[in-house]
């Protein structure tokens, strides 16, 4: 029973289920027993390897942070929240989420009135029970999946549910803020996005705190259907501060002719996990999946994905690109696993890094496993110093070589962003860089 | 003042850094406003070397003599010191740098040369890009391409007299701008250079090269022929032709 503590453990799976429909709390304690009888990984594992998760997450200091009804005013939020809410006014919706409880949401008038619906996942339990308790950790990210993805789904809090129905097309982002001050607290948001067939939506989840003087735990689990030709962009931007432990276990679904994009851009906290299983169950269906991760300080990230093709046809395309400076240090690890009859199959798989320090360092890890013999697919990792000659380059037309520093890592990582051009995301994360870089 | 020399270097020696191996053995040579110098000698000359000493490359270390340029030490001065005080140096083979649009590029390298709190004028900057552009026959859509990335020989070329377009220099040292180049790629290059040369009298331009066939296309003012790391013969037009009829043997025989 590795990981049962006194905070984390049966009795607040049944305060969490108290009151709640007969279906979520089985659901619940389904997931607690997985937790449980799951061991906690070790770096025996090679999944992880090079992240002693016994030495980086102490779970037994952590209390679990509950739910409690907030008031939420906007005029005195916190500055970092504040900016970021109203950099992001183009949006079709909003949704904040401030120490694991919902407490803002709004919706255009004229998509509410098509049927899409965005709220708290708390309240969609009560109002849209029979959505729920169809996807919520059913076919995209069961407790089965793993030791985190079953203690997410054990203790969630709250956060978001999105659907949208058949046909209908937002025209901007939903963009979800999760803000966390809490220190020395564990927090389980789950994100539940479905978009029915022939929709389109793209979303923008940015989690953002202050430095935390005490090791939190942001546990984040999401899971992304995409029904038959729906078109989704999902995309998580991670911004906690130093102190943060960072957990986002994410599994796309996408079937017949969708297009399910993702990128996960991993900018702060101190330790970040992130699993991302992608399954392209369609023919035609279509993934790019796309990374970016910047790092200095003692930074350690560990980006571990799966390009899972069950279906014929389909394609998968995935680019994680990360700059280390200081003593931070990164761990990409991918798998493209086709399976027998997912004949056609394209599948890409690059990881880049470049490193701007002598003791920083990254650690790439591409896989193949083919059980199909009719398919393209391609891996490739490298990892680079920041190249002399180009510097020289820079500066000998006048640039200072913290400006050409700056020029050669935003452009190193800019091939990320620009193939994934959603509304100020880009800019956002090119300035937090830039402004990093600065230092 | 501006009588004085632009450029001028006295007893100049350098070697490859952190290596023993000395190429520059003492080069003399003196450059005035608004003439154009050429370079000529065969490989392993010294005379790249003498071009990346100038613009401050890493992998090279000047061990002896002295250069002024405007009357300053140029060899105290970090390279991108030496760029924003007027050096330009056309690169032999251009670097690629990935991600980072020309037009952003030019548009970093430009702000550099303005004062802390100053902020370049964009339309300005655009007007001249595109000016710049035509005159080196490059289409506009040129400008949004990653600097050097995936381009052939002859783009790179182009690139680099794009540069010198943009940052009107005092002093001009093109590396090997030939090489690479087909003939129309060498004309229209050539034509760019002399164009900026007549809109910029003032600006001093040295050309590296161990080929005549640049020079029938960009006119000298003077010749110097490079051997052993040391100016070996100086003079007018005539002696590039000289060594296109004879070539370099003479020269390495009377250096043995």
């Amino acid at each position: 029973m590795e990981g049962v503590t006194d905070s984390l453990n049966a009795e607040a799976v049944e305060a969490l289920a108290a009151g709640e429909p007969q279906w979520l709390a089985e659901r619940r304690r389904h997931a607690w027993s997985v937790y449980e009888r799951t061991p906690l990984p070790t770096t025996r594992l090679e999944e992880w390897r090079y992240t002693d998760l016994r030495r980086k997450l102490k779970l037994d200091r952590l209390e679990r942070l509950e739910w409690a009804p907030r008031s939420f005013d906007p005029a005195s939020a916190p500055a970092r929240l504040r900016a970021t809410m109203e950099e992001d006014q183009e949006a079709s919706g909003h949704l904040v989420e401030v120490d694991g409880t919902v407490v803002h949401v709004d919706l255009q008038d004229e998509l509410a009135a098509k049927g899409v619906i965005l709220m708290s996942l708390r309240e969609a339990v009560s109002a849209h029970p029979e959505l729920l308790e169809t996807h919520l950790a059913t076919e995209a990210l069961p407790a089965e999946q793993g030791k985190f993805q079953a203690l997410n789904a054990a203790l969630w809090n709250d956060g978001i549910f999105l659907y949208v129905p058949r046909g209908v097309r937002l025209e901007h982002p939903v963009r979800v803020s999760r803000w966390v001050s809490e220190a020395g607290k564990a927090l389980f948001s789950r994100t539940l996005i479905v978009a029915d067939e022939a929709s389109q939506v793209s979303f923008v989840d940015e989690v953002l705190s202050d430095d935390l003087d005490q090791q939190t735990l942001v546990s984040s689990g999401v899971e992304v259907i995409a029904r038959p030709a729906a078109q989704v962009q999902y995309v998580s931007l991670q911004r906690l501060g130093r102190g943060a432990f960072s957990l986002i276990q994410q599994r796309t679904l996408a079937e017949k002719d969708s297009t399910l994009d993702t990128l996960n851009v991993s900018l702060g906290a101190s330790v970040t996990r992130l699993d991302l299983n992608a399954q392209l169950r369609g023919s035609g269906a279509n993934s790019d999946m796309l990374g970016l991760y910047f790092g200095d300080g003692d930074q350690h990230f560990d980006h571990n994905t799966s390009q899972d093709h069950v279906a014929p046809h389909a394609k998968s395309d995935l680019l994680y690109k990360g700059s280390l400076d200081e003593k931070a240090r990164a761990v990409f690890r991918g798998i493209i696993k086709v399976h027998k009859g997912a004949q056609q199959t394209d599948a890409y798989q690059t990881n880049r890094n470049l490193l701007l320090s002598e003791t920083a360092r990254a650690d790439s890890l591409p896989n193949l496993e083919i059980e199909a013999d009719d398919v393209r697919c391609s891996h490739g990792a490298t990892v680079g110093q920041l190249d002399q000659e180009s510097l020289f380059y820079l500066m000998s037309r006048g640039m200072t070589r913290a400006v050409a520093e700056r020029l050669v890592v935003i452009g190193f990582l800019g091939e990320v962003l620009s193939r994934l051009p959603l509304g100020g995301v880009s800019e956002k994360v090119t300035r937090i860089i830039r402004e990093r870089l600065h230092g | 003042m501006s009588d004085s020399p632009i450029l001028s270097i006295r007893n100049l020696e350098a070697k490859v850094a952190e290596e023993d191996i000395h190429i520059l053995r003492g080069v003399d040579l003196t450059l005035n406003r608004g003439e154009i110098h050429a370079i000529m000698g065969p490989n392993g000359s010294g005379k790249s070397t003498l071009s990346k000493i100038l613009a401050g490359h890493p992998g090279y270390e000047p061990t002896g003599g002295e250069v002024l340029y405007k009357g300053e030490d140029l060899l105290e001065q970090e390279p991108d010191e030496r760029s924003r005080n007027g050096v330009f140096f056309a690169f032999q083979y251009p670097v690629e740098i990935p991600g980072v649009s020309i037009a952003n590029f030019l548009r970093t390298a430009m702000q550099a040369r303005l004062e802390e709190g100053e902020e370049l004028d964009l339309f300005d900057f655009q007007d001249q890009l595109m000016e710049a552009m035509e005159l080196l026959e490059m289409d506009h859509s040129f400008a949004e391409r990653s600097v050097n990335d995936g381009f052939s020989g002859g783009e790179k070329k182009r690139n680099e007299i794009l540069q010198m377009a943009m940052l009107k220099p005092s002093l001009a040292i093109m590396d090997e701008t030939d090489s690479g180049l087909d003939i129309d790629a060498l004309q229209t290059v050539a034509k760019g250079v002399n164009t900026l040369a007549e809109q910029n009298p003032e600006m001093t331009i040295l050309i590296i090269t161990h080929y005549q066939r640049l020079l029938r296309y960009i006119q000298p003012d003077f010749v110097h022929v490079m051997v052993g790391g040391r100016i070996v013969q100086s003079g007018g037009p005539e002696v590039a032709e000289q060594l296109e009829a004879k070539g370099y043997e003479n020269y390495k025989a009377a250096t043995v």
